[in-house]
């Protein structure tokens, strides 16, 4: 090799060398995240505030926005099982592993608790450091703060009120933690603390809020004032009726009637000083006739996005289904309608039991009993379809409330269905068939198809009648708060306090007409007792599928009266075709109810936190 | 002149001795040397040569120098040289780039013929370790070699991690899955370090993080495991685990350039799989029987209609009544192509290596390819005596198609389509071809969520292509002797594209003429696109110092320093609605609903390596080790950690208090000891230790807005993990090495795992717990490899026996740990294995109401399993499981491997037997359900013989629709997974070469090879090596292959 050309080749290699020398990073060690937000640049403006509390939202939502699966603790909503993924907390993760079973579900909310405390965690987040930017002062607007503040303890005021109306006493955190040393050893803090710190929260918040929200998706005056009167309606329940299970809690009817009292102020305030109404003033609307689903009445409205931003709806979780990403979308067609309708998995569906509950609005009372006959047995082939009150003849649901149509649907109900965003046009409903082609007045349709159904009757409440959005994009701002809810608390604690009263009938009576029924008769509002079951009545009926009912039968200490006592044979729920599905209660014992009244507190904190007790049904 | 055959881990030098006609020649040589160079001279004396390879060709520019003197000549191009010496007795030097210098003493003579040999084939002396080579006495840290030979590479290898099964003592290779373009084998050296990332760092060519399973096989030359501390300390960080360190083929010292084509071609079937039933209405009977257990006739969703039906028609319109065999439509012969084409060669300044290759893989499944091409250029340059350059070249571009990730099944729990084998019942027609359409369900009551598995793996595939380059390149200069500088540049860069754009096809009813309500791609069907790319670079400054003094003593060091950087960044966007089917990119779809997705992360490391290797007469070795690393995971003030390793070797056979003793048997014995310490950060993530907010967004108005939300708490004192090894080993050699043994027993223990510490359930709900360092965990093993090697006559055979044991044991967890706790799959306790077997112990199936009253009552009929109260208090609970300290759910204890070969003339044949044992594991998954759903279940023949019932009382399942505790964890369902695999057996024959070198072709081997041909094992399932009670079922291989090897 010639020198010179050996000499061009070292100087390259210098150059190389020299070039790859220089590419020595000084900053090689430190690397700086391209997605996430340094903790050191934030809480510096108004606007960083209120990115706070959306943060907070989003925590809350989360512990909120699913829980119609909490309806499967009460006797007429089956949840068997959910569409939440584990390890996601915008689907649903806070909910996921949840047993939504009538009994023994006591011990399936150790994630629950975890997730409450979570929205605990983010809005103390938002209380402290905004209250700091607040006493910092000047350059920022103090209603605009308090008002960030204001929202922020009402979310937290709420994620307590469901921790205590779970688990009783439990561990008070208010500040941001920042080792876990600080919280290792918390103490559970007994219930009527923590209920006096959700007053307080809730009172602030009533005095901060604006009456209207100056946008959709945030907190206003009516909603702190609707929770404060839903915590003292509880903690008048609880007093009233007892809670044994939890420990040192004293039964104390004096005590209840002050709460009673205080939350019928409260309901009363938030029914009559805000100009809200009920969605289209309560109208009933339209129905269309038995097995057409063109026109439906008000009551299926309010439960699909045309209810979003309505006054009826006090305060709620928003969501957006499209764009899809990053996913802000709510599941309620996934859980509550089946494969025919976007490949939903109905997680969600009504017990047979339920539709006895719909009333004549020729009467204003129950129709005869449903006879459940099986139409494929010989014997009632012909006959099962056409037999009066039968409960797959089409025909026993005329004239039923208006709500049980936007509800339900039974055999021969149609539903649009809905596949890659399309509409496929109607489906027909007919129980133990599966997407079969059948033909309906010389019209051959496809039929529904469900997975799972084991009553007879799917619901409609929560399914959208249009195409475009896929299963888990629903855009429904899921209510925690509905005013129909508030008039009927408003009438569940006057009553308690000074029995039927008139105000509190004709707030019943403006929720009956939204079934198009008939006010109440005399009858039912001759005593205490009597109206007492009116309104037990229009909770089931009006609120079915929103999570209620659980919460209810445990604070009227109601479980041995829908099931029965311990020891007994329990209560079988059937389907339209008269099998028996499942049978509960059957011969439980007395701890089993105790369970069923108190949650667990979970083992695993127990097995860390010596100061931890244990609810007593648990130990 | 054939010098030796190398196979397995090592080669045996002695045969080159032991060769008569060679010894025979070199003595005729010298003797006629001596005789005729009788004058001595005292004065300045000519000496002439010939300097030759080992095949006599001659050898131009070898330097020759007589010793302790600079100056010196070089060979001419006929290979001869005149050199004037002073003393006649003086040393010549003979050194060649490529060739083992060597030495010969004039002893008077003025004429020498030098024969060099090849360094290749003196590989077994020498050993590659990190930054350097060793020799191999002289190594005193546990470092296995494996010369990747044509004994490999005629092997039907899909990848060299699944090659290395059975290959290397302490280093489990397990392989999981036959499936195309997934079937790379599971890397552990000595056993399970740590709870995070416990696979070993690979190294190519110098380059640490390289996918070895993209690595050309015949490209390789040498792969080293570096199994302790001593060995793989100059890769502390992320070593802990130990280092695979690979060397790719060069053209050092080879005179002549050859040209290979290597070609191999196998087909493959399954080893075993499930025997799916295609008898529907039989299925349908099963549904029934199970459904009798517990639900009235007319509550049966299945109907005796429906089934008689469904026999009677399923004979004359199989298009509307199928009994469709999945596995026949599904499944093929795969294939599997690898054709390698090289050439190599080197003259006195340069060697090179270019190669190119083709893989090709047609999975078992349909529509599952895999296929690879592989292009490698290796060059080095000579630019002066003492300094050289020299560049390594790699790029691979693969193309890689795939219905669902592990083939039959989808183990995504978010996707709940039910795409797997268990939903796939005989009663759809996969495929139309008259009309064009996809079958689905039709049998009434059934599931319209059973599924289609043609469809899927027709229309609905994954497309994944994948390029990589990586190049470094070298420059090293000895300014003074025994002193080198080097400086070592790498950049790997990959760009991995991946595409879905499925075809839209709806489940067809053929007995209604209609579609049913599955729609397995809708019309709005889009595209989805997923980018990842991204690159690595190395930087390396090295100085190595090598010193001899008074002769007896060797001292060499060497010195680092390092800077890695990662870059990766992705990018996706998928769009609905495709304008139509046929267009597959983004642009050929509606804009009304898309999305899109894309980040960047980076890390860097830097590190500084020393070590220092001491010989004193060739007998006392020394050698010492530290790095120091530092990681941008870490904060500042915790980035740094130090691991340091030393160990002695003791050659005691060197010693004459012993030799006397021992020579008559132990032609060599070595002791080594090393103790030190390995670094591993793998468990934190890139900017977890960064105080950053999450977002938390909400929906305002009708837009979604900004949320942020403090999820994190900052462990500021996080830092590395750290391993401990202490080794010692024994290396013998008996019988003029005939027969050689390594034995290591070693204690690793990792401290400071690092977990997420525990936290309060107060917490959890809003922060992630900080990673602390905390957690134990320990390895203790024995490990040995036994070879022997000899020639009797014309037939030359070895064998060669090598097998590990291994306890991994957990001596320290952050969290409480409940009865039962597991992580990652794995039950745990502290001082017991990592992931022990905990099991209810059963009492077999009961036959009789007698024995369930004999039984402590546990809701159990006939037909169930029964379980043992072990606690006596009554009742079955969880308290009555039982902990088995000796085996292991997930990982073997113990691996062996029994390595044949022998051949004669140009015959050969080779046997690798290979297995484990200490391993039991639950076979219990979603293909042997006795309780299967009341729908859409694809039953197996299993299904049909083996449920227990009143006619079948000897049947090895439990019954139909029995209890739900026949599917728990006892031991009735507790397999040993011990195994014993022969993984490969070649016969093959190599051409004379007489014959061959008429045509001008210098070797031609024909080979017959099977992989997997045969496994003895006790389990129930699929394949011992693949998890027990996973449902992946894709079948492990059994191939059987010709190859073809060509040389000119």
């Amino acid at each position: 090799m010639k020198k010179t050309s050996l000499n061009t080749l070292l100087i390259f290699l210098l150059t190389g060398l020299i070039v790859s020398l220089s590419a020595c990073k000084k900053d090689l060690l430190l690397q700086d995240p391209t997605t996430e937000l340094a903790a050191s640049d934030f809480l510096k403006t108004e606007a960083d505030a209120t990115f706070a509390l959306m943060g907070a939202y989003g925590a809350a939502r989360a512990v909120f926005d699913r829980d119609y699966y909490f309806s499967g603790h009460g006797e007429y909503t089956r949840v068997r099982g959910t569409s939440a993924q584990s390890g996601n907390i915008l689907r649903g993760d806070a909910y996921q592993g949840g047993n939504y079973n009538p009994s023994d579900y006591g011990a399936g909310f150790d994630k629950y608790y975890r997730y409450l405390y979570g929205a605990v965690n983010r809005t103390n987040y938002v209380i402290e450091n905004v209250s700091r930017m607040l006493s910092e002062g000047s350059s920022y607007s103090a209603s605009n703060l308090e008002t960030i503040i204001g929202e922020a303890r009402l979310l937290r005021g709420m994620t307590y009120f469901r921790l205590i109306s779970m688990w009783g006493h439990v561990p008070y955190l208010s500040k941001v933690v920042f080792s876990n040393a600080e919280v290792s050893d918390l103490p559970r803090i007994p219930i009527e603390q923590v209920k006096d710190s959700i007053m307080a929260d809730l009172t602030y918040a009533f005095e901060k809020l604006p009456v209207k929200a100056a946008q959709f998706g945030r907190a206003s005056k009516p909603a702190a004032l609707a929770f404060r009167g839903k915590l003292q309606l509880y903690w008048g329940s609880w007093k009233k009726n007892g809670w044994p299970e939890l420990e040192n809690f004293k039964q104390d009817q004096a005590a209840a009637m002050v709460a009673y009292a205080a939350a019928a102020a409260d309901f009363k305030k938030v029914a009559t000083e805000y100009g809200l109404t009920l969605y289209k003033n309560g109208d009933p609307g339209q129905i269309d006739a038995l097995g057409q689903a063109d026109i439906l009445p008000n009551y299926y409205e309010l439960f699909t996005p045309k209810a979003n931003g309505n006054p009826e709806m006090i305060m709620v979780f928003t969501h957006m289904g499209i764009p899809a990403n990053p996913s802000q979308g709510e599941e309620l067609m996934r859980d509550f309608s089946g494969r025919s309708h976007e490949g939903s998995q109905l997680w969600v569906m009504p017990r047979y039991e339920l539709a006895d509950r719909y009333q004549l609005i020729t009467t204003g009372d129950f129709a005869p009993k449903l006879i459940p006959m099986n139409p494929t047995l010989p014997a009632s082939n012909n006959v099962a379809r056409t037999t009066p009150n039968s409960a797959v003849n089409p025909a026993s649901y005329a004239n039923r409330d208006y709500r049980m149509k936007s509800t339900i649907m039974w055999d021969y109900e149609m539903s649009i269905g809905l596949i890659n965003l399309k509409s496929t046009g109607y489906l027909p409903f007919i129980y133990q068939s599966w997407a079969a082609p059948v033909t309906i007045s010389g019209v051959r349709y496809t039929t529904y198809n469900t997975d799972g159904n084991n009553s007879g009757y799917v619901f409609r409440k929560f399914l959208r009648n249009y195409e475009g959005l896929g299963r888990s994009e629903g855009d429904f701002a899921w209510p925690v708060m509905r005013l129909a809810d508030v008039y009927l608390m408003y009438a569940e604690a006057a009553n308690e306090v000074n029995g039927p009263q008139g105000d509190a009938i004709s707030l019943v009576n403006m929720i009956r007409r939204r079934g198009n029924l008939p006010a109440l008769k005399a009858d039912k509002t001759a005593s205490k007792n009597a109206f007492f079951a009116a309104i037990e009545q229009e909770r089931i009926v009006e609120l079915v599928a929103e999570g209620h009912r659980g919460f209810d039968l445990r604070r009227w200490r109601a479980i041995e009266r829908v099931w029965g006592g311990p020891g007994s044979a329990g209560v079988w729920r059937i389907d339209t075709w008269g099998s028996n599905q499942q049978r509960y209660y059957q011969n439980t014992n007395e701890r089993n109810y105790q369970q069923n009244y108190i949650f667990r507190i979970p083992p695993g904190e127990r097995d860390r936190n010596p100061n931890l007790t244990q609810n007593i049904p648990w130990l | 002149m054939q010098i030796s055959t190398q196979s397995g881990t090592t080669i045996d030098k002695t045969i080159l001795n032991r060769n008569p006609s060679l010894i025979r020649r070199v003595f005729l040589t010298f003797a006629l040397l001596a005789t005729a160079f009788v004058h001595v001279s005292m004065a300045q004396k000519a000496i002439t040569g010939r300097v030759t390879d080992d095949k006599g060709d001659p050898l131009s520019g070898v330097s020759v120098q007589p010793r302790g003197n600079a100056t010196g000549t070089s060979t001419n191009t006929e290979g001869r040289f005149t050199i004037n010496v002073a003393d006649a007795n003086a040393t010549l030097v003979f050194s060649y780039v490529g060739f083992t210098p060597q030495e010969i003493q004039l002893k008077g003579r003025s004429s020498v013929d030098v024969q060099l040999q090849a360094e290749t084939q003196a590989l077994s002396d020498v050993v590659v370790v990190g930054y350097g080579r060793q020799k191999k006495v002289n190594l005193v840290g546990s470092v296995s070699m494996v010369n990747v030979d044509e004994k490999i590479t005629s092997r039907a290898l899909p990848n060299i991690s699944s090659g290395l099964s059975g290959l290397v003592p302490g280093l489990a290779a397990t392989q999981s899955s036959g499936m195309a373009g997934n079937n790379a084998a599971s890397l552990v050296i000595r056993g399970l370090g740590t709870v995070n990332n416990a696979g070993p760092l690979i190294v190519v060519d110098g380059m640490p993080d390289i996918d070895i399973n993209r690595i050309n096989i015949n490209d390789i030359e040498t792969i080293s495991v570096l199994k302790d501390a001593a060995s793989a300390s100059v890769y502390g960080s992320r070593a802990a685990n130990g280092v695979i360190l690979i060397t790719t083929r060069s053209g050092k010292g080879q005179r002549k350039t050859s040209i290979t084509f290597n070609s191999n071609t196998a087909f493959t079937v399954p080893s075993k799989s499930y025997q799916f039933m295609a008898d529907y209405p039989r299925a349908l009977t099963l549904h029934q029987r199970r459904a009798s257990v517990n639900t009235l006739p007319q509550n049966q969703l299945f109907k005796d209609g429906t089934i008689d039906q469904w026999m009677a028609l399923g004979m004359i319109d199989p298009r509307s009544y199928p009994n469709t065999d999945w596995w026949d439509i599904i499944m093929r012969t795969g294939e599997f192509h690898n054709y390698n084409l090289s050439a190599s060669g080197s003259n006195e300044f340069s060697n090179f290596f270019a190669s190119v290759g083709v893989k090709d893989e047609k999975g078992l499944q349909i529509n599952n390819d895999y296929k690879q091409y592989n292009a490698r250029f290796n060059f080095d340059y000579k630019l002066k005596t003492n300094m050289n350059v020299g560049v390594r070249f790699n790029g691979n571009w693969s193309q890689y198609a795939f219905a669902l990730s592990e083939g039959f099944t989808d183990p995504d729990p978010a996707n709940t389509a039910g795409n797997d084998m268990q939903y796939a019942i005989a009663g759809i027609l996969p495929y139309d071809p008259a009309t064009g359409y996809y079958g689905g369900v039709m049998a009434y009551g059934e599931d319209p969520q059973a599924y289609n598995p043609y469809t899927l793996y027709v229309n609905s595939l994954t497309n994944t292509n994948r390029q990589e380059a990586n190049a470094n390149m070298y420059y090293d200069w000895t300014p003074v002797k025994g002193l080198t500088a080097r400086v070592d540049y790498a950049l790997n860069y990959y760009n991995s594209f991946r595409k879905n754009a499925n075809m839209p096809n709806h489940a067809y009813n053929f007995q209604t003429n209609s579609f049913g309500s599955r729609v397995y791609v809708g019309p709005n069907a889009g595209v989805s696109n997923n980018t990842r790319t991204g690159y690595k670079t190395l930087l390396n400054g090295r100085l190595n110092y090598q010193h001899n003094f008074g002769g007896n003593h060797d001292v060499s060091g060497l010195f680092v320093y390092s800077e890695e950087y990662w870059y990766d960044r992705s990018q996706s966007s998928s769009r609905n609605d495709r304008l139509h089917p046929s267009l597959s990119e983004v642009n050929a779809a509606l804009t009304e609903i898309q999305s899109t997705g894309g980040s960047t992360d980076a890390e860097g490391l830097r590190s500084y390596i020393g070590r220092v290797n001491y010989t004193a007469f060739n007998k006392y070795l020394f050698e010492g080790n530290f790095r120091v690393d530092g990681s941008s995971k870490f904060l500042p003030g915790s980035q740094y950690g130090f691991f340091p390793s030393a160990a002695v070797g003791w050659r005691f056979t060197e010693e004459n208090f012993l030799r006397s003793f021992t020579e008559r048997f132990l032609t060599s014995g070595k002791l080594r000891a090393s103790y030190g310490s390995l670094g591993n950060n793998s468990g934190v993530d890139r900017y977890e230790q960064q105080a950053t907010l999450a977002t938390s967004l909400y929906v305002i108005g009708n837009s979604v807005t900004r949320g942020f939300v403090s999820n994190k708490m900052i462990n500021p004192f996080l830092s590395w993990e750290e391993t401990r090894v202490m080794n010692l080993g024994l290396d013998l050699a008996f019988l003029n090495n005939r027969l050689t043994a390594t034995i290591d027993f070693y204690d690793r223990l990792t401290t400071g795992m690092n977990r997420p510490s525990q936290f309060s359930i107060l917490l959890t709900g809003a922060y992630e717990a900080p990673r602390t360092n905390i957690g134990n965990m320990r390895n203790r093993g024995i490990e040995g490899d036994f070879t022997w090697r000899d020639k009797i006559g014309q037939v030359q055979y070895g064998l060669s026996l090598n097998a590990s044991y291994n306890a991994t044991t957990l001596e320290k967890w952050n969290e409480f740990i409940g009865r039962g706790s597991s992580t990652g799959g794995n039950q745990i306790f502290l001082n017991m294995p990592f992931g022990f077997v905990y099991t209810y112990e059963d009492l077999g199936i009961a036959q009789t109401w007698q024995d369930i009253y004999n039984a402590t009552p546990q809701g159990a009929q006939p037909g169930d399993v029964l379980r043992k109260d072990l606690n006596g208090d009554g009742r079955i609970t969880g308290d009555d499981r039982k902990a088995l300290a000796n085996v292991q759910a997930n990982r073997p204890t113990t691996f062996f491997a029994l390595n044949g070969n022998i051949s004669w003339k140009g015959i050969d044949l080779a046997v690798l037997l290979q297995g484990s044992s200490g391993r039991k594991d639950y076979w219990i998954n979603a293909f042997n359900n006795m309780n299967f759903g009341t729908q859409r279940y694809a039953s197996t023949w299993a299904h049909w013989e083996n449920p227990w019932s009143l006619e079948n009382r000897g049947g090895a399942w439990p019954r139909l629709g029995g209890a739900g505790s026949n599917r728990d964890e006892t031991t009735f369902w507790l397999d040993d997974m011990s195994y014993l695999r022969f993984k490969n057996v070649q016969l093959g024959y190599s051409l004379p070469v007489k014959m061959l070198s008429r045509v001008g072709v210098s070797n031609l081997r024909i080979v017959a090879s099977a992989e997997n041909l045969a496994t003895i094992s006790s389990f129930r399932g699929l394949d011992p090596e693949k998890e027990a009670h996973d449902n992946n079922m894709y079948p492990i291989n059994k191939s059987y292959s010709l190859s073809i090897n060509l040389s000119f």
